[in-house]
């Protein structure tokens, strides 16, 4: 029964699920500031003195949400971002910035390392899939590839180079060693989802966007001008503490040589440049079923093995068809 | 000068510069005079607890809290802080209850729990400038203070003197209707 799930037509749709969890999480992240807005303009009591524009937001969360909630209060129900968050009262906090802040502070707090628990139970069975489900920046460095798909059509150059993959786990080493040496949690600085969340927020409830919102804009050039996706591929510290958990990762996306045609469009659609085609997913997967979605015969399934299986060889219906063809 | 020694002199240099953003040169910047959200730790601890997840500001209802762009320093970045003379804090101490990390901790909203554990800062009179120094019967900081009686009291003409139980939230700070204020909070930076 569970096997036929894991294998079944409907894995297709799969990745549309994908883009609606992305969509409902950066929505939230929009959402959630002006929540807070609506909760201080509450908390001033002082509705008349609200400035127009004030008074609209005001107005406008309040009519989406007194279906939700009797008092403004009980919004804080959702809190924070995906760095880290609140969720009727469930904590949870990415397991980087764990990482970061047990090497800064060089102590065990162990009410904030147990709010890591669950997402590092998700990565470790399931390995990147905070980068294909969750990550923030991974709806818009996605948007940013479909960008450089159709500059390219435009006949625009854009590059698609390969660089040394494990060149993020330098910059991950780096980030602890620095995180160290200054006392001072240093991923939050140049983690794109981190950063994403908070300059939403600062963008709308403080007024204006901070210093990490350059940054992001220079790694979507870096995506755009350099290599495909190249910032979580190959510099985000993240990414490579999520490869390195999802190393054996349980759930893992498996070719099945009977029904593959060789049609290679799996390698296309993978915007982490893996090699589905040749049975060669690694460590950097972050399941997130594009290749899939494209397989025309449905040959890319769902498997619980703790390894890749070794190289199968061509897809049988390819072989079929060039004999067919001679 | 031998190349060596100054290729040496460079890279100690440029060590020194990174340290620049230490702990101790933020504190010592003239320009800036902030506060850490009520109940933070020392500065040093603050900084190696804080993840900059920005749940505190997301929290405060009072929009006191804002967040430390690269003005004051690195290891500053996407801190929080707050500047009494333009939003001071109302002690409602929502942010520890929501920090995850206990950079900022859990303390409790009753005076006794709040005037123990929480040290913003103290506040000082410049006697100079306050009104009621002057002669001008005034008492604007006293009737904001939360801890009346406990931080501050008045003695002749409203002459505010504040008491070793200041937590520095700077809400006289804020009220002071002198300009520049008569008031201001010290921070002290230490937990």
């Amino acid at each position: 029964m569970n096997n036929k799930l894991l294998t079944s037509k409907y894995l297709r749709h799969l990745n549309k699920l994908r883009w609606f969890s992305l969509s409902f999480i950066f929505i939230m992240l929009i959402i959630l500031p002006f929540i807070h807005l609506y909760q201080t303009y509450e908390a001033a009591h002082a509705y008349d003195l609200l400035t127009p524009t004030e008074k609209m937001i005001s107005d406008t969360v309040e009519r989406l949400t007194s279906s939700f909630v009797k008092e403004p209060e009980e919004l804080s129900a959702i809190k924070g971002n995906t760095w880290s968050g609140s969720l009727f009262g469930l904590k949870l906090s990415d397991p980087l910035a764990v990482l970061g802040q047990v090497a800064a502070s060089q102590s065990l707090y162990w009410p904030f390392i147990i709010t890591a628990l669950i997402p590092l139970i998700f990565t470790l069975l399931l390995g990147r899939i905070y980068c294909g489900w969750i990550c923030p920046a991974t709806l818009i460095y996605e948007l940013n590839d479909n960008l450089a798909a159709w500059l390219r059509k435009a006949g625009l150059p854009v590059s698609r180079r390969k660089l040394d993959r494990r060149i993020k786990y330098v910059v991950l080493a780096v980030g602890i060693l620095l995180s160290i040496f200054f006392g001072a949690v240093m991923f939050g600085s140049i983690y794109p989802p981190a950063i994403i969340g908070r300059e939403i927020y600062y963008a709308i409830a403080l007024g204006g966007f901070g210093a990490g919102a350059v940054f992001f804009l220079l790694t979507l050039l870096f995506d755009l001008m350099v290599t495909r996706r190249g910032f979580c591929r190959y510099v985000c510290p993240g990414g490579a503490l999520y490869s390195l958990l999802g190393r054996y990762r349980l759930i893992r996306i498996k070719r099945n040589v009977e029904t593959c045609n060789d049609c290679a469009k799996c390698n296309v659609a993978c915007q982490f440049g893996l090699d589905p085609l040749n049975d060669n997913f690694g460590m950097e997967c972050n399941n997130c079923t594009a290749c899939i979605a494209v397989c025309p015969t449905d040959a890319l399934k769902f498997t619980v093995n703790v390894h890749d299986i070794t190289y199968q060889g061509p897809g049988h219906l390819g072989h079929k068809y060039r004999n067919e063809k001679n | 000068m031998l190349r060596r020694r100054f290729l040496e002199y460079m890279a100690g240099s440029g060590l020194a510069a990174l340290m620049g953003s230490d702990v101790k040169a933020a504190i010592n910047k003239p320009s800036i005079r902030y506060l850490r959200p009520p109940g933070s730790h020392d500065e040093k601890k603050f900084l190696s607890r804080c993840i900059r997840c920005g749940k505190c500001g997301e929290n405060c209802p009072n929009r006191c809290i804002k967040f430390f762009s690269t003005e004051n320093g690195v290891s500053s970045l996407d801190t929080p802080y707050i500047i009494p003379r333009e939003q001071a804090c109302i002690l409602c101490m929502k942010c520890g209850e929501v920090c995850p990390t206990g950079a900022i901790p859990k303390i409790e909203y009753e005076a006794n729990a709040i005037m123990k554990d929480v040290q913003m800062g103290k506040a000082r009179v410049d006697t100079n400038l306050c009104l009621s120094f002057q002669g001008k019967t005034c008492g604007v900081c006293y009737r904001a203070c939360p801890l009346q009686d406990v931080a501050i009291k008045t003695g002749m003409l409203e002459q505010p003197h504040v008491l070793d139980k200041c937590v520095g939230c700077g809400l006289c700070e804020r009220s002071c209707i002198q300009i520049p204020q008569a008031i201001r909070v010290i921070p002290q930076y230490t937990g």
